[in-house]
């Protein structure tokens, strides 16, 4: 039972871990671990996109170009074919480049020893913002200024409950990029603090065998084996979970885009 | 180049948004609370930067020849579809020229044997009314000849008989008759056997 004492020390040490640190520079000018995978991850996505460039023929051979052309298609008929619709062409760019970037992110983080560049809430406020400011840009675009800022309140609410539903639309317009950021950065990070405290469960279980082996140890060590499998499925989970909240992010991105660019409520 | 330029004006607008934002804001230390919902600028604006590069870079440089890669496998997958489509109409059409070849060549021996059978028929009728005609002619041709034959015979043993009878008669009456008397009454009699036989 000394490792459940342990434990909690140990989870809050995790969490300190988790929490951004500086590796070149300090928090306000400089790259933290998780912006320092974030590059990472753009580099090996500027990458694999060269690659499928080049590779990309009109018969698709080989499983690397396959399955870059089987996200890519999910992309355009899921997200910008099924939620933009006609207008689907000029946004595809921008829904899959985010859709890439977070995925591959969030694979990155998945390797052990790597971190997400997603699991830092900088990071995915700076892609929530991006996003906003690109669907807020082609709403005006579509509408002007004005026309967009109107469209925000519903057509057909009577004065003075149009007024109303405009100062709610607002503010909801303004909490997208929020929860956006929010949305993404607490599942990356809670997914890899559970990874993280099964794999220190585990060991702390684990480490009395290790040091001494006896039967006593290796009665204790048991539950290792149940926290290892636990943290198996959770791994197997976190890969679902890396792909859907790329997934969530790219269709808000894409139903935002649409909504801002909609004729009229 | 119009989607570059957007995006190029986008980048600018997330830009200058990230550079406004209010930096002491983002630059608290990190540890742990609410803090961990702070933005640290050590981290957006890399984040930032880093995103709007790629998202540009892939925007002039990869994603319109991945579309126009797609769209023309699109358009080969229809054009080929539509090929075999055209095909298969040709093929059926193809068959149904051959299908209706065949029944016209099969109505066509159908005829031609109808139309053999029946000159055969026609055929078979005038050998047989030929045949039959010239077995007529060679019966009553026979019946004539017979009955000339039976004519002559008749002729040649009435005056066999004739003889015969006018020399056993002269024999037997030793001439009482003269020979003029004697031949009329056997060419009486004669004529009765004849027209007992006729």
């Amino acid at each position: 039972m000394d490792a459940f004492a342990a434990l909690p020390e140990e989870i809050n040490h995790l969490v300190a871990e988790f929490s951004s640190a500086p590796v070149a520079g300090d928090l306000t000018v400089g790259l933290t671990q998780y912006s320092f995978w974030l590059l990472v991850a753009a580099v090996v996505f500027a990458v694999v996109m060269a690659v499928f460039v080049k590779k990309q023929t009109l018969v698709p051979r080989g499983v690397f170009v396959n399955g870059v052309e089987y996200l890519i298609e999910y992309v355009q008929n899921d997200v910008a074919k099924g939620v933009v619709g006609t207008g689907w062409r000029r946004h595809f760019p921008f829904l899959a480049t985010i859709f890439l970037f977070i995925l591959i992110n969030n694979f990155i983080g998945l390797i052990p020893g790597c971190k997400p560049g997603t699991g830092a809430i900088g990071c995915t406020a700076a892609l929530a913002l991006v996003t906003f400011v690109y669907f807020v840009y082609f709403g005006c675009k579509k509408h002007g200024v004005i026309g967009y800022l109107k469209s925000l309140a519903p057509a057909g609410v009577a004065f003075p409950m149009n007024v109303f539903v405009w100062v709610i639309e607002v503010f909801s317009l303004l909490l997208r990029p929020i929860t956006l950021a929010i949305r993404l950065f607490c599942n990356m990070f809670a997914g890899h603090i559970v990874m993280g405290s099964f794999s220190i469960m585990a060991a702390i279980f684990a480490e009395p065998l290790l040091e001494h082996f006896s039967a006593m140890n290796a009665v204790g060590a048991l539950p290792s084996l149940a926290w290892l499998a636990i943290l198996l499925i959770i791994y197997a989970v976190e890969l679902i979970v890396a792909f859907v909240q790329a997934y969530v992010f790219t269709v808000l991105a894409a139903v935002y885009i649409q909504i801002a660019e909609a004729e009229g409520h | 180049m119009k989607l570059i330029n957007r995006a190029g004006r986008a980048a600018a607008l997330v830009a200058a948004a990230g550079l406004l934002a209010p930096v002491p804001a983002f630059a608290e230390e990190s540890a742990g609370g609410a803090s961990i919902l702070i933005p640290n600028m050590a981290e957006f604006i890399p984040a930032l930067i880093a995103f709007l590069i790629i998202l540009v870079a892939l925007a002039k440089l990869a994603w319109p020849s991945v579309l126009t890669m797609m769209d023309e496998r699109s358009k080969r997958i229809e054009e080929s579809l539509a090929d075999a489509e055209a095909a298969k109409q040709a093929a059926a059409a193809k068959r149904r020229e051959a299908d209706q070849i065949v029944a016209d060549a099969r109505r066509e021996a159908a005829d031609i044997v109808l139309e053999a059978r029946r000159d055969a028929e026609s055929e078979r009728a005038r050998i047989i009314g030929s045949a039959h005609d010239e077995a007529t002619a060679l019966i009553a041709r026979a019946h004539e000849n017979i009955e000339d034959e039976r004519r002559a015979v008749y002729a040649s043993s009435a005056e066999t008989v004739a003889n015969l009878a006018v020399e056993v008669a002269g024999r037997i009456l030793n001439e009482r008759l003269d020979e003029a008397e004697q031949r009329k009454l056997i060419e009486k009699y004669t004529e009765q056997v004849g027209s007992l036989n006729g």
